[in-house]
């Protein structure tokens, strides 16, 4: 067979691809070969030599055809020295022995020589336990030690907030200073010295100032590096793992969680499984302690009267209930609108809105609180073309050319970041990324190129990479209604709009998409909570089929969507115009399937966000169910949201804290945080992955299902769903596409819905004419998620708080000069909405004319806009010390 | 003076260093001869045919090495000379670079144009830096008489040098290593496949050549492979400088045939020991090598007679130990050079470097246990073979070789807790603490 | 012997910035390799030529010049022994230890070298005129014991000629 080759290991034959690695082929016939500087991420290395082995080839004759023994088998010739076998590929016919007197003595060998200098710390020691070089010294070392010398011994060290340092234990495998430069592109770690002398630091022993990711601790085979903010805390063995999928972000990855008694104690990587295996970011690694905040919410909440007082679950439910049904019987079940549910996960979504539509016939469902225009679901489905062979992160690693459009993906998408970058450091990845910022990607050593767009242009720049595309032609294989589509599309991109960005840059950007044999798009909130966000997206739609990015097959668009569920959201129709599995609202057909499981769908599309609220401010709708969603903070149109909350009659509310928003609501349901529940969820590449419990809800909370189910049954519906799973095999039987999955094929990887493909739609967008202002405002509002502060839920996290200090705004240097402004300064923001007061730090990634404002707990929505996008501001001196409100 | 038949003939030439001078003596008529009427393939092939070896250490044959070169490749090819010198007892090269800079030059563009290179570089040892300043010269010399440059020699051919200091690491001599260094990395090796023939320096073609084998080229092309084989043996061709130091009263660099008597060399060349010490071992090849005792002092200097006494030709580094020298203080010495110059890339070279410093340390001063010889035994051979480049192997094998020849002295020292004898023990003891 | 840890560097200005002949030097440098980094070591000389050691600002320079992570320049720079970390004397003196130049007697000149400049290995007189170091095989063997003052070999030495050539060294 072509591309496979035979090898013998310990006498077990076992074919793989030529070029596979020793120890991989090891793995593969079970044979335990054992590994410290080698990393599935990494390329061979070859230092620590643990994994020696005997490897032998077969003699060949004079005829280059292996010489048969008198046994009848090859004769072979063994090499003199062992070989790490780890950096030696396995060619048809090897042979290795890992057991033989000779391997075991070499392996031995360094077994002892890795324990000469290793200090006997594991009584003090946080690896201790789940220690690599532990249980490698068990299983292959000696049981003496004959070294009776002083080792040699360095000071231990904070780098920062996150590492410990005890580089007395370090085996100088090189992991983690390899990983920091391969994978995270941060190389913030080097060796200093060399030979036994030896140290793993920073330069000049400054604290890290990297993205604090925690990986290099996690790859550290011994307790070199350690976390500091589990240290001493405790030991594996106190701990239950359980493997839950985060829920910072969209990506999807799985994490390794760490619980004892009702604690989380730390959160590790999964190694081999799932997205990520071995990464996690800052926040998945060190973001899940407000899990164990002592504010969570434990009983439910109920304004019968003027306050809201504790109530009994039962009470609760009743009340909401008969509030409901009142509401709906005396106005009409459109009254009625269903807020929120990017957070939650796939079986809430689909309880979610099988509750507004099925139960109580309303169509008003949108999970997307935090946009700034209304935007269908189908058309963010068209643009990352759903329904196809999906892009996954490991395409997007293996890609040739990625294209970024207007996120920083370093806090939108890290782990779709560190793909890239180990895409650029081991295989050559090219990446642009447009963005008024020079972000992360765009900065000179990952020599990728900056399309240093005009804020505001966004739009315009995206129908010049359109233009561009189209002037190279149709793409191979387009289908004849797009190729026809694209004749009378190129006739409306106008040639010369201002972007900010050279028109060569464009034309090369597009080139280098299209000529690209793998390829990946990438956008995020910066596309999704734009003000022309439909546009965009349109836009986007025909870019991807120009650049060949979506073809009829398959998909090299990724859309990364606000929360970890996002994706969930638009799939199991928490938007008012998609029924769940994409379906559209009005789609007699499609609807069909859903009328016998729900009991019965509300006719056509509901409103969206910014109407609901406006309907709700004006009277019309009376109740708003919100779940897990800071709307006040989180809203696009701070205002709104507030007459929305003053005029509504019932307002009811999910909820982990007593946020704001849930101040103001008529009932507050308590419910669990994603660690303490079950379910499903999709990830940005529309994976669906299995999210285990980790531990029991915080007493008095229910997952959001559970509530939903509670508040459906009192309403007359006859839900019986005892455990997610239930949910899910509803989901599995009714959504289309979903069929044929369930729970147990979702382990360990996931698995994928297979609907129909989103079909084409080919427009031509007209840029809204740019609203000229008697007197626009003087600088443009840049903003995002940044890694140590994304919203509401990581001011709750004392690690991530502590990183992420003070809000501040930032300006570059050279623009704060000429504003006659200094870091530190106190600066005041007016935008269309409101102003905010904050303290002023130097940033060269920032443009002139624009101020940048991560989602550092300032709520930007007080300006005009939760992200920023399109909004334009005025910047003053502060004039007298204010507290920034929070 | 130092002496010899080819690279040190005439080399103390008044003014050697400047290209007229060297031109006077025939320099670089055969660089124009070799680019306008020989070609590529037939420079190697005579190269090939005259059977020089490395001169570095490895003693690789240098012909086989360059046609290793893919010819086919599109990627431009570099040639690299190793003029790292930093094993311990070797001092030709910075002689031979010192004294005639531009032979190393000749032999640098003929070596290119061999392998079809654009660009060398020479990467010499940090602390020869005035030896920098005198190769830069020359080369601007040779760039402005037009041998150097776009058209070398008016031949077409495009050749130019660079010199590259390094910084203080013996490590940088081994080939990996050293393109590690000139790539800007910290210098350690790096595996082998691919060889560096195949994928070197910033992964092209490379071929690293120590300075003395360069500088043999342009005698060897200019007179033919036959004429280079009128020295040495069938397998050790040619002629070869040896650095001959310690207690004879004229150590220094003697070019010799390879084949010629060690006795004769220590013993008639260098006027034997110096008044009141008698030779007790000698090292043929640098420390690296395992040393040999008196008995084997009449060994053949070539490749092959080494290798049957179990040791190396090596650097060609003569080490001479008299007999009121503990070789048990020696070996400590070279450990502890080897500990200090372990890159600590590898497990073995680095932990055990340290280890058998530290149980030296502890025999030569007086509190050694009768566990600690066949310790050292045990742990030198736990790096042999095992390491991830030959500097493991060369921190092993001298302790090997001395435990071989003078396991009484470490046995000695085990009983008595002191040296048998050693005429330095006393300033040794203190200073090394 | 045990003790490992490399203090940080201390003291030395926030910033620094090349000369105009030090940036010309650069440039120079640069053009000589077709990969930027390779020039990293050419210009760590430079700046260390500059200001006789390398402090905090002046790695920050090169990093900034061949377009390295400053962790990485840091790392390189302390792999190679020639590269002070901590500024030297006027006269540096590294005496070889190695076999060749111990057979003939560089441990005694090493210790006659303590003792009569008060410091020892890798210390600087209190006047700055002298840091001492031992260092490994200079490549002149025939001529041990072997000093290196700066880039400068001296051969051949014992304590009578060591002690004239202090005195010439201002």
């Amino acid at each position: 067979m072509s591309g496979l080759v035979r090898v013998t290991i310990d006498g077990r034959t076992v074919e793989v691809p030529a070029g596979t690695l020793v120890t991989d082929a090891a793995r593969a016939a079970e044979v335990h070969v054992p590994i410290f500087c080698s990393h599935q991420k990494l390329p061979p290395l070859g230092a620590c030599r643990i994994c020696v082995v005997e490897v032998g080839l077969p003699k060949l004759g004079p005829d280059r055809k292996p010489v048969v023994g008198a046994d009848g088998l090859p004769d072979i010739q063994w090499m003199p020295k062992v070989q790490t076998g780890c950096t030696t590929p396995v060619s048809d016919g090897m042979h290795v022995r890992t057991r033989t007197e000779v391997a075991t003595a070499a392996r031995k060998g360094v077994m002892e020589f890795l324990l000469v200098n290793h200090p006997l710390d594991c009584p003090v020691c946080d690896e201790g336990g789940e220690c690599q070089l532990q249980d490698l010294a068990f299983a292959f070392g000696h049981d003496y030690s004959r070294m009776d010398e002083a080792k040699r011994t360095f000071d231990s060290e904070d780098l920062g907030p996150i590492v410990k340092k005890e580089a007395n234990r370090c085996i100088v495998c090189m992991r983690c200073v390899r990983y920091c430069d391969e994978v995270m592109g941060e190389n913030a770690l080097t060796a200093h010295q060399r030979g036994v002398f030896t140290e793993i630091s920073s330069f000049d022993r400054q604290p890290l100032a990297c993205e604090q990711c925690g990986n290099c601790v996690e790859v550290c085979p011994v307790g070199a590096l350690t976390a500091l903010p589990y240290r001493f805390k405790a030991r594996p063995w106190d701990l239950r793992q359980h493997i839950t999928i985060c829920e910072w972000c969209s990506n999807g990855c799985s994490v390794r969680l760490g619980v004892r008694g009702m604690e989380i104690l730390r959160a590790r990587g999964t190694e081999f499984r799932g997205v990520n295996q071995e990464y996690l970011c800052v926040r998945g690694r060190f973001g899940h302690d407000w899990v164990n905040a002592p504010d969570r919410l434990t009983t439910p909440l109920v304004k019968t009267g003027a306050a809201l007082e504790p109530a009994t679950r039962d009470a609760a439910v009743a009340w909401a209930a008969a509030r409901l049904r009142d509401i709906a019987a005396t106005h009409g079940p459109e009254s009625i609108a269903f807020l929120g549910g990017e957070k939650l996960n796939l079986e809430e979504q689909y309880l979610f809105q099988k509750l507004a539509r099925g139960v109580l016939g309303t169509p008003h469902v949108d999970a997307r609180t935090r946009q700034t225009a209304a935007v269908p679901g189908a058309s963010l489905r068209r643009a990352i073309g759903a329904g196809r062979r999906p892009l996954t992160f490991d395409a997007i690693h293996e890609a040739q050319e990625v294209l970024v459009l207007f996120d920083d993906l370093q806090g939108e998408a890290p782990f779709a970041q560190a793909a890239i970058v180990r895409g650029f450091r081991q295989r050559g990845l090219h990446v642009t990324v447009a963005h008024p910022r020079r972000v992360k990607l765009a900065r000179p050593r990952f020599e990728g190129d900056w399309l240093a767009v005009r804020p505001g242009a966004e739009l315009s720049l995206v129908l010049a990479l359109t233009r561009a595309a189209l002037e190279l032609g149709v793409p191979e294989g387009t289908p004849s209604d797009v190729a026809h589509a694209f004749e009378s599309l190129r006739s409306s991109l106008a040639a010369g709009a201002d972007t900010g960005v050279p028109q060569a840059a464009i034309d090369a950007a597009a080139r280098r998409m299209r000529e690209a044999g793998r390829k990946a798009l990438l956008f995020g909130r910066g596309v999704l909570e734009h003000p022309q966000a439909a546009a965009l997206l349109q836009a986007i739609e025909n870019l991807a089929w120009a650049l060949g990015a979506i073809t009829a097959e398959s998909t090299s668009v990724m859309a990364f969507g606000a929360h970890h569920d996002s994706a969930g959201a638009i799939e199991m129709g928490l938007t008012p115009d998609l029924l769940p599995g994409g379906i559209a609202a009005t789609d007699a057909a499609g609807r069909a399937a859903f009328e016998k499981p729900f009991g019965r769908l509300p006719q056509g599309e509901g409103m969206a966000t910014r109407d609901i609220l406006a309907a709700a401010a004006a009277g019309k709708v009376r109740a708003l169910w919100i779940a897990s969603d800071d709307l006040l903070a989180s809203a696009a149109d701070r205002a709104l949201v507030e007459q929305a909350l003053e005029r509504c009659e019932l307002v009811i509310v999910n909820e982990l804290f007593l946020t704001r928003t849930a101040a103001r609501a008529h009932v507050v349901f308590p419910v669990a945080a994603f660690a303490e529940k079950e379910g499903s969820t999709l990830d940005s590449e529309l994976r669906l992955q299995r999210s285990n419990r980790a531990l029991s809800p915080r007493p008095g909370s229910k997952p959001d299902w559970e509530v939903f189910q509670e508040v459906a049954r009192a309403l007359g519906a006859e839900w019986r769903y005892r455990t997610a799973e239930d949910v899910f095999r509803e989901i599995a039987r009714v959504v289309p596409g979903y069929n044929g999955l369930s729970f147990a094929t979702l382990l360990p990887n996931g698995g994928w819905a297979s609907g129909a493909p989103a079909a084409p739609h080919i427009v031509a967008v007209t840029p809204p004419a740019e609203a000229s202002a008697a007197k626009p405002r003087a600088m443009a509002l840049l903003a995002g998620g940044t890694l140590f502060a994304d919203g509401s839920l990581s001011k709750r996290s004392g690690t991530l708080s502590k990183l992420a200090g003070a809000p501040r705004a930032r300006l570059s240097p050279a623009e704060a000069s000429r504003l006659g402004l200094d870091a530190g300064d106190r600066v005041e923001l007016t935008g269309p909405a409101g102003t905010l007061s904050l303290p002023l730090e130097l940033d060269d990634s920032v443009p002139a004319g624009a101020v940048f404002v991560p989602y550092a707990g300032a709520e930007l929505n007080r300006l005009g806009a939760p992200s920023g996008a399109g909004l334009r501001v005025d910047l003053q001196r502060a004039a007298a010390p204010a507290t920034v409100e929070r | 003076m130092s002496t010899g038949p080819l690279l040190f003939k005439d080399i103390d030439t008044p003014g050697l260093r400047a290209i007229d001078t060297y031109r006077k003596g025939g320099g670089y008529e055969t660089l124009a001869a070799t680019l306008n009427k020989t070609t590529a393939d037939q420079v190697i092939e005579v190269v090939k045919a005259s059977g020089l070896r490395g001169r570095g250490g490895a003693g690789f044959p240098t012909g086989l090495k360059w046609s290793f070169v893919p010819k086919a490749s599109p990627k431009p090819r570099y040639i690299v000379c190793n003029a790292d010198e930093s094993e311990p007892g070797t001092f030709k090269d910075r002689e031979l670079m010192e004294k005639n800079p531009h032979l190393l030059i000749e032999g640098m563009i003929i070596a290119g144009y061999a392998i079809g290179s654009g660009l060398g570089y020479i990467y010499l040892r940090g602390e020869f830096e005035y030896i920098q300043h005198i190769i830069d010269k020359a080369i601007a010399e040779a760039r402005a008489a037009g041998l150097l440059g776009e058209n070398v020699a008016g031949s077409g051919y495009r050749f130019d040098l660079h010199t590259h200091l390094g910084a203080g690491a013996y490590i940088c001599g081994e080939e990996t290593a050293l393109l590690s260094s000139l790539e800007g990395y910290r210098g350690q090796p790096r595996l082998k496949p691919p060889f560096p023939a195949v994928e070197g320096l910033y992964a092209c073609p490379t071929v690293v050549n120590n300075t003395e084998t360069l500088m043999c080229v342009p005698h060897i092309i200019k007179n033919g492979a036959a004429w280079y084989r009128q020295w040495g043996t069938e397998k050790s061709a040619g002629t070869k400088v040896f650095s001959v130091s310690g207690p004879v009263k004229r150590p220094g660099n003697y070019e010799v045939p390879l084949g010629y008597s060690m006795k004769q060399l220590i013993e008639k060349d260098c006027g034997g020991m110096v008044e009141g010490l008698k030779l007790k071992a000698v090292i043929p090849g640098g420390s690296s090598v395992p040393l040999l005792p008196a008995a084997d002092l009449d060994t053949p200097l070539d490749y092959e007679s080494m290798n049957a006494k179990g040791t190396f030709l090596g650097s060609g580094g003569v080490i001479v130990i008299d007999d009121q020298t503990c070789i048990v203080d020696a070996l400590w010495n070279v450990t502890r050079f080897y500990e200090h110059e372990s890159c600590g890339k590898c497990t073995p070279c680095r932990e055990g470097t340290y280890w058998m410093a530290e149980v030296f340390e502890r025999l030569e001063n007086g509190h050694g246990k009768d566990t600690d010889i066949d310790l050292l035994a045990s742990v030198a051979d736990n790096i042999l073979g095992k390491s991830f480049c030959a500097l493991g192997d060369a921190a092993a094998m001298p302790v090997q070789g001395a435990l071989k020849h003078f396991r009484d002295e470490f046995e000695y020292h085990v009983t008595h807790k002191s040296c048998r004898v050693n005429r330095r023990r006393a300033e040794v003891a203190e200073v090394r603490a | 012997m045990s003790h490992g840890t490399v203090m940080p560097v201390a003291g030395g200005p926030a910033t620094l910035a090349w000369s105009e002949k030090a940036k010309a030097e650069v440039a120079e440098a640069l053009a000589r390799y077709p990969v930027k980094r390779s020039a990293v070591l050419p210009v760590l000389w430079i700046a260390q030529r500059e200001w006789g050691w390398l402090p905090t600002a002046a790695l920050k320079l090169v990093a900034e010049s061949v377009g390295l992570p400053e962790a990485e320049v840091y790392g390189i720079a302390t792999f190679y022994t020639m590269f002070n970390m901590k500024p030297v004397g006027r006269h540096h003196l590294q005496v070889c230890m190695t076999l060749s130049c111990s057979l003939m007697g560089a441990d005694r000149l090493f210790k006659h070298l303590e003792k009569k400049l008060g410091v020892g290995h890798g210390e600087t007189t209190a006047d700055g005129r002298f840091t001492l170091r031992r260092v490994e095989c200079l490549a002149a063997c025939g001529g041990g014991p072997c000093l290196q003052v700066g880039f400068d070999y001296h051969e051949n030495l014992d304590e009578r000629k060591v002690d004239a050539l202090l005195e010439k060294l201002k």
